[in-house]
């Protein structure tokens, strides 16, 4: 400050220019930076309260002996956790977790290749963009419960989509959402073991795996298309003069620029996926032997009778999200801090 | 320019309709203790459905004719089979804020609103107009935890009804007599499958469908005893009888329509009306849905007991208490709990929800032949609790349950089913 403070005193303090730079010293004193915290106090205030606080609640109820929502029992439970040790072992419990782990992986990869590739097509159609953007953005605006009534019925294995199967001569069209096997089994348990699940990709949940993209393709596309408004035309001009081909345009160019779309498709869809329920429950419900079973329906079920059941797997699905979105947080921080 | 103009219009509309979400919400909300004035009277049930509002219709014009100046807030949820309206009420007892009376099933589901402290003790206004007398025994003592009353019965629905197409039965040569048991009625379906037809319609998407079919299988192969022990751990979940059942369940999975996971129990019935299969078991609230769907009784749909080696009568109640604390009109509620048990009242409603009055005192002739063979049924058989719908034991057990039959049906073993089940005795009855 002191070195900085004889030549402002030597320029006259009537000039326009002055006051905006004087105006942003100011910013960083203490007074007013109190005041600033003063400001923000309630939001903090309120998303700590409806947030943290909450969550901590959630944590310990998943803790306690608190089993019917209308009697509550906070005393732990003893051994400390013994709810999430009772929850591991079932059947239902496990099959949940593989169901929500193929489901994400499945459906993000849809979602977000099937919205590069909208995307793509709708930048370099000529004629009609604003159609095809609003085709592919349509299902977006629809809710998951509208949509999965519509799928249920055209994944119905007696009509919908297999009467047209039937139709064209195939005599046993699958089953859909009905099916019970698990595609590529790792293990195959024997009933006595912890693992009470066969791992693998459950064909019961691939229909709807096809429905959640659906709806979201539109979504990503969005996020892509901004994307690529943003790559300036020189690079792609000037590649095509050295020679590039299309495909090498794509490639060197405009798919590395496009990453940081693809990250933020990937974090805003990955809690679509984790949370997912409504699409769920509308076209199959848990399934049988749980085949298409989600958290987001265990914590449902379990809230009028086990209250703590519910929220040890609430918080499971919290440290879920976390696993992958705290690397992203961490790495976008630490970029921040380089810059 | 006009970018930003977009943009403005655009969050003005996200914020409009960001309001009317969160106003939506407090249209759902509790109108607050005093809601609607003194002589009020708020009920909260999940009869939302057509014949399910008419028969609430009927209890609170009958309320209001008893006192012309009450003003009644019908606060139904929808949803769940009831699920949602016990979220709704769980959250308002616990916010201290319980509407004046609340619909429930007895027993099992009772248990836990007592061991609440939630709900209001009503011995004395049983003993007062003796309404004990003119129950039948079971029925009276559904009402009860550790022999005080705590709710009044409404309505008395059946659990394990067969109903059936006759004409396919006839084409394929069978009839299914309940006194054959479970074995006269699996060579029965068989017979229909080798006609040509699919035995049994089952639409199990919401679990509940195929935990009442084992439940009636396990009834029939155990006896009422043994089922009511079931609950009291004095008979296990292990004992052959229950092996058999289940034996006899997948037999029966077997012979029902592929898809059954993907129907609902109502899309079920109607396809067995429609011919595409033999026999469906379903509560007797299908009769109503039968009924609506344009279906005869007597030539489009049929029905037996289901087949065991007594009368069993599968109880399914409705009935309604009032809470201990903050009761916001207590004299209403009192008025209202009265109104339910008057005979000519539980006739009146019955016709509406195809259900049978809880009363012995009840006129019933004037109701359907259904109806009328199961209130006979009911006075002389075995009245026993439905643990599917949650009423035989707490809703933990009957959640466990459900999650048994759900492993079941995905292929899971019956020696799974029995240690679940049995664990599930030695630690959630208490």
């Amino acid at each position: 400050m002191t070195t900085s403070a004889a030549p402002p005193q030597a320029l006259p303090p009537v000039r326009p220019p002055r006051p905006a730079k004087a105006r942003k010293k100011i910013a960083h004193n203490v007074r007013t930076s109190r005041r600033a915290a003063w400001i923000f106090a309630p939001s903090l205030l309120a998303s700590f309260i409806f947030v943290y606080v909450f969550i901590g609640i959630t944590a310990y109820i998943s803790l306690s002996n608190w089993k019917i929502g209308t009697s509550p029992d906070l005393s732990l439970r003893t051994p400390l956790g013994g709810t999430y040790s009772e929850i591991v072992k079932e059947q239902r419990f496990q099959a949940d977790i593989r169901n929500v782990v193929v489901f994400t992986v499945l459906f993000l990869l849809l979602a977000i290749l099937g919205g590069l590739v909208a995307a793509l097509f709708i930048h370099h159609v000529s004629m009609g963009k604003s159609f095809f953007r609003t085709v592919f953005l349509l299902p977006y605006a629809l809710s998951f419960i509208v949509t999965g009534v519509a799928w249920r019925w055209i994944f119905s294995p007696s009509t919908g989509v297999n009467e047209i199967l039937r139709a064209i001569g195939i005599q046993n069209p699958p089953g859909w959402t009905t099916d019970t096997t698990i595609l590529g089994a790792l293990n195959n348990p024997n009933g006595t073991d912890f693992l009470k699940i066969q791992f693998g990709i459950p064909v019961a949940l691939l229909p709807i795996i096809f429905a959640a993209a659906w709806q979201l393709v539109g979504f990503a596309m969005a996020m892509y298309l901004a994307g690529l408004a943003s790559i300036p035309e020189e690079h792609l001009e000037a590649a095509s003069v050295d020679g590039a081909s299309t495909w090498q345009r794509l490639r060197y160019i405009v798919l590395p620029q496009l990453w940081p779309s693809t990250i933020t498709c990937f974090v805003l869809l990955l809690h679509v996926a984790l949370k997912i329920f409504d699409l769920v429950v509308a076209m199959s419900g848990s399934g049988p032997g749980f085949v298409t079973d989600v958290p987001g329906i265990y914590i449902y079920n379990y809230l009028a009778s086990r209250y703590d059941k519910a929220s040890a797997m609430s918080i499971i699905l919290l440290l879920l999200t976390l696993a992958v979105v705290v690397p992203y947080l961490v790495r976008g921080y630490r970029r921040e801090r380089k810059a | 320019m006009r970018k930003a103009k977009t943009l403005r219009v655009a969050v003005a509309l996200a914020a409009v309709s960001g309001l009317m979400a969160v106003s939506g919400c407090a249209a759902n909300a509790p109108s607050g203790g005093g809601g609607g004035g003194a002589n009020s009277l708020e009920i909260t049930s999940w009869w939302t459905s057509g014949s399910e509002s008419d028969a609430l219709n009927v209890l609170i014009a009958a309320v209001k004719k008893n006192d012309p100046g009450l003003t009644v807030d019908n606060a139904a949820v929808s949803g769940g089979g009831g699920a949602n309206a016990r979220q709704a009420l769980a959250a308002r007892l616990q916010a201290g804020s319980p509407p004046d009376t609340w619909q429930l099933h007895p027993a099992g589901q009772l248990k836990s609103y007592v061991a609440g402290g939630q709900v209001a003790d009503l011995t004395a206004l049983w003993t007062e107009n003796n309404w004990a007398a003119q129950l039948p025994k079971d029925v009276a003592q559904a009402q009860q935890v550790n022999g005080k009353y705590y709710t009044v019965p409404i309505g008395i629905h059946r659990g394990n009804v067969l109903w059936t197409n006759p004409k396919v039965l006839a084409k394929a040569g069978v009839t299914i007599d309940p006194a054959a048991g479970i074995d006269g009625l699996i060579s029965g379906l068989q017979k229909v499958k080798a006609s040509g037809t699919t035995p049994l319609c089952l639409g199990d998407k919401d679990i509940f469908a195929s935990s009442q079919l084992l439940e009636s299988i396990l009834m029939s192969r155990v006896g009422a005893d043994n089922w009511k022990k079931l609950f009291t751990n004095e008979y296990s979940f292990g004992a052959p009888e229950v092996k058999q059942a289940l034996q006899d369940y997948k037999t029966i999975l077997s012979l029902a329509n592929t898809d059954h996971s993907a129907l609902t129990w109502d899309e079920a019935v109607k396809k067995m009306a429609d011919g595409s299969c033999a026999a469906s078991l379903m509560g007797d609230w299908a009769y109503g849905e039968l009924l609506n769907a344009g279906k005869k009784p007597g030539t489009d749909f049929s029905w037996v007991v289901f087949p065991g080696k007594a009368d069993i009568f599968d109880y399914v109640g409705d009935g309604f208490s009032i809470p201990a604390k903050n009761i916001p009109h207590a004299a209403a509620a009192q008025a209202w709990l009265k109104t339910l048990m008057d005979p000519k009242v539980q006739t009146a409603f019955a016709a509406k929800k195809g259900s049978i009055p809880a009363m012995t005192t009840a006129d019933i002739s004037s109701l359907s032949q259904y109806q009328q063979q199961a209130a006979k049924s009911l006075a002389t058989g075995a009245v026993v609790s439905s643990l599917a719908q949650g009423q035989a034991a707490s809703a933990e057990f009957a959640q466990t349950y459900a999650d048994a039959v759900s492993t079941l049906n995905g292929g899971g073993s019956d020696a799974a089913f029995i240690a679940t089940m049995t664990q599930a005795q030695a630690t959630q009855l208490k």
